[in-house]
């Protein structure tokens, strides 16, 4: 049935709005004008962020000590990633005629990984390793990894397959037909995802600062929950320019890159890319004091017993339930805002207004984006699903206009040219062609953020995210595992669905465009 | 193409410049001699805790001629871990976590405490809208039922342990709040602005924190009102590894015992000490003022 769905046209970007309308009617009825003052104190002290010198080191140093972590953890999950993801694709498997088995095996255990938010990682990491900056590099670089693998061996597999069959019937060896038909085909996917994924490392380190690593999150967060808002200004603005510069960074980078015709290019480029992320990398690596021994603590597994106590405690179903619930309308909040608000207001001016909304979403982690909200609206699952809602909705609507802009734009101008409006020629002339890549995109980012309802506690002990926080801070491991198992089950219940959808957007799409899968 | 390329590595040079900054304002440096690193459970603003315990550690160094460090660590479970792996040595822990911690690090010890932490108290709170009565009696939380209710941090002593604690001698489960359960708004501070905004009802936090934004002039007394202050408790205190002695020379422990307890207020440096942590005095701290805690903590579910 899934498969049946027309994915393609661009009146499907707008169906996950649908999750808008009980997220209002709640909301609606919640709010209240009680925290009005305190709102006005955080954002009129945007214009008056705390430069006490003791602030301002601390916040400068901690972006220091983010920015090691994420580039470390990011450069690591890149060549894990295509590694595995290489291995886990079809193509792969058929090229090299591996039974179909290995792969499936392979597949379903990199969902682990990947159904685990960084921050559950790194409290993992940090009960075997200690307080080290390793904890944090690993943290972003496992769940990184496997998500990369998902993405390559997609792409991978969205490759034309005939060419591989006509040279391996032309007798050549099976590894040489593999690089020569990827090789070129994957250093775009690479430069274009890999650089898209460093923005996220950031913002995963960012939040890492939790682990006591001195990361500008660690910054944050304390001047968030003890309400300075002054300090918390001082953080974001530096969080908000790095940002900014290093998305644009990344952007001209794989703008030239796109320009680069000819694979002996793209080779130069990338090899070019490689060499001087490794050089910063080893950099980095000195300046955490990686080098410093490392003591593993022996972690000891509960007892059975322990476990069928804690799956009989923990009242799963409900559990679940109020995540996929938050998760469902948080995405659906994320998925299907950008395009509308890009259609309501096409012009240059108006999208220039909503990128720099969308940058300042994505900058303020989901939790501090809660408590704000907390401030006016009472509790309830609607709360918890828009502070994640509209932090995702920050990146979906980078995504989204960063694909419009790199696309052809002829189709628009004939369009426009025979009359129709400003924005039934962007429906028509640009989005269309978006749509499939849009929403196969949006596929990734449910998994984010039903991992990301990990971190939403403080709207009223609901969901898995909750209890995972509740069970570590008890250290209560086995609740713990049953937790985490349960994301596990999501995460990939939530992939083999997606993927029904993807087969049918893949086969529209990606073989050319390579965008942001 | 060439300009490409020379934009290129520009543009990589700035960024790599900025690791390389950061090499130089290293952070990270192994130790070669030891140092004693000190750390604190996060209740309080980042910059205050870094003025709070750079101070603190400047004077520990001239009392006692170790080199000392302040590691900051962001949340309480955090806390606990990085004292069970050894990598912190002196905590300020808040009672619930110093026991969590004690329990998974054998050997370690209660050291000292503040005046005010034998008998610390937290307080209920409401949104004068509610309509919540003063109570007098404990069994008048019954009261709570039904309303939206916030705790701080889930690992909180006086945020949330101990008024679920008492909640629960009242009969009230947690269960019994608005919406099922009720938040834990990650801190004393969000607890009180979350109150004072009527997003929830009630919310029960630290004493001390009501009180200095009380005087700090940052409470809205029209919006928000004390219902209830909850019988004393032992709360916060300073735990330590067993190894010091091995490590800094006999009698160290004892030797930063003594060095606590004999902080007054004559002396300039230890008198700003003494006020940011809200207290008169250091005095000394024992494992067993804190067995009710820990059968609390059983109780609830907070120690396995």
């Amino acid at each position: 049935m899934l498969s049946k769905l027309n994915l393609n046209s661009p009146i499907a970007c707008f169906v996950p709005l649908v999750a808008v309308v009980p997220i209002i009617k709640n909301v609606s009825t919640d709010l209240h004008p009680g925290g009005l003052s305190t709102l006005y104190n955080f954002f009129s002290a945007a214009l008056f962020p705390s430069l006490n010198e003791v602030v301002l080191k601390n916040a400068i140093s901690g972006m220091q000590t983010t920015i090691c972590i994420a580039f470390v953890g990011w450069i690591i999950s890149i060549i894990n990633g295509l590694f595995l993801g290489i291995i886990c694709s079809n193509t792969f498997i058929k090229t090299f005629e591996n039974p179909k088995i290995i792969q499936k095996i392979l597949k379903g255990l990199l969902a682990i990984p990947r159904g685990i938010h960084e921050l559950i990682w790194g409290f993992f990491l940090l009960q075997i390793y200690g307080l080290t900056p390793w904890v944090a590099v690993l943290a972003i670089s496992i769940p990184y990894s496997s998500l990369m693998a998902r993405v390559i061996s997609d792409q991978v597999d969205s490759l034309n397959l005939k060419a591989i069959h006509a040279m391996k019937i032309s007798g050549i060896d099976s590894l040489k037909v593999f690089i020569t038909v990827l090789y070129p085909k994957l250093i775009p996917i690479i430069i274009t995802f890999g650089g898209y994924r460093l923005e996220c490392a950031l913002r995963g380190a960012t939040l890492l600062g939790v682990f006591g690593l001195g990361g500008i999150g660690t910054e944050l967060l304390l001047s968030i929950q003890s309400l300075q808002f002054r300090e918390v200004w001082t953080s974001l603005w530096i969080l908000g320019i790095v940002v900014f510069s290093l998305e644009k960074l990344i952007n001209q980078f794989q703008k030239r890159v796109a320009q680069v015709r000819s694979s002996r290019s793209y080779s130069i480029s990338f090899i070019f890319a490689i060499t001087l992320s490794s050089i910063i990398s080893i950099s980095c690596l000195n300046s955490i004091d990686i080098y410093s021994s490392i003591k593993t603590i022996p972690l000891i597994l509960p007892p059975i017993t322990e476990f069928i106590a804690a799956i009989t405690s923990l009242s799963l179903i409900k559990l679940i339930y109020e995540t996929i619930v938050m998760t469902i309308l948080a995405a659906g909040l994320a998925i299907g805002v950008p395009p509308l608000m890009a259609i309501l207001f096409p012009s240059k001016m108006g999208s220039n207004v909503i990128s720099i909304i969308w940058l300042i979403l994505r900058i303020i982690p989901a939790p501090l984006i809660a408590l704000l909200l907390l401030l006016s609206i009472n509790p309830s699952v609607s709360v918890a699903a828009l502070a994640l809602g509209l932090n995702n909705m920050g990146v979906m609507g980078k995504i989204l206009k960063e694909n419009i802009e790199r696309a052809d734009h002829s189709t628009y101008a004939a369009i426009k040219k025979i009359g129709c409006n400003e924005s039934i020629a962007w429906l028509y002339g640009k989005l269309s062609f978006q749509t499939a890549s849009y929403l196969a995109y949006s596929f990734y980012r449910v998994d984010v953020i039903l991992r990301e309802t990990a971190v939403i506690g403080i709207v009223g002990g609901i969901g898995l995210g909750w209890q995972l926080q509740e069970s570590l801070s008890s250290f209560a491991w086995a609740e713990v595992l049953v937790v985490v198992t349960s994301f596990v089950l999501l995460t990939v219940i939530g992939e083999l669905i997606s993927e029904k959808l993807k087969s049918n957007l893949i086969k529209h799409s990606l073989s050319a465009n390579i965008s942001y899968q | 193409m060439t300009k490409t390329y020379i934009k290129a590595i520009i543009g990589s040079l700035v960024v790599a410049s900025f690791f390389l900054i950061r090499g130089i304002n290293n952070n990270w440096k192994a130790p070669s001699v030891e140092i004693l690193k000190i750390s604190a459970i996060p209740d309080q603003n980042p910059e205050r805790l870094n003025r709070m315990y750079k101070t603190l550690a400047s004077e520990l160094r001239k009392e006692l001629k170790v080199d000392i460090k302040y590691i900051p660590v962001t949340n309480y479970p955090a806390a606990v871990t990085a004292f069970k792996t050894k990598n912190l040595d002196l905590v300020w822990f808040g009672g619930l976590t110093g026991v969590q911690a004690r329990l998974q690090t054998p050997g370690a010890k209660a050291l000292v405490q503040r005046d005010i932490d034998s008998r610390f108290h937290s307080v209920f709170i409401a949104n004068k809208k509610s309509n919540l009565p003063v109570i007098k009696d404990k069994s008048g939380l019954k009261l709570l039922k039904g309303k939206r209710f916030t705790f701080g941090s889930e690992s909180s002593t006086s945020g949330r342990l101990m008024p679920q604690h008492f909640l629960k001698e009242a009969g009230v489960l947690i269960t019994d709040f608005k919406g099922g359960m009720p938040g834990f708004s990650g801190s004393h501070d969000a607890t009180l602005a979350l109150v004072e905004s009527g997003s929830y009802e009630v919310g029960a936090l630290n004493e001390q924190v009501w009180l200095s934004n009380l005087t700090a002039g940052k409470v809205d007394l029209t919006k928000v009102k004390v219902i209830w202050r909850t019988p004393p408790y032992f709360d916060y205190h300073w735990v330590v590894q067993s190894n010091l002695d091995s490590r800094f020379g006999d009698g160290f422990t004892k030797k930063l015992k003594n060095t606590f307890i004999s902080f007054n207020k004559k002396s300039d440096t230890q008198k700003k000490i003494l006020e940011m942590f809200g207290a008169e005095k250091f005095i000394p701290s024992y494992d067993y003022q804190y067995n009710d805690i820990e059968k609390i903590g059983r109780e609830i579910g907070k120690i396995r």
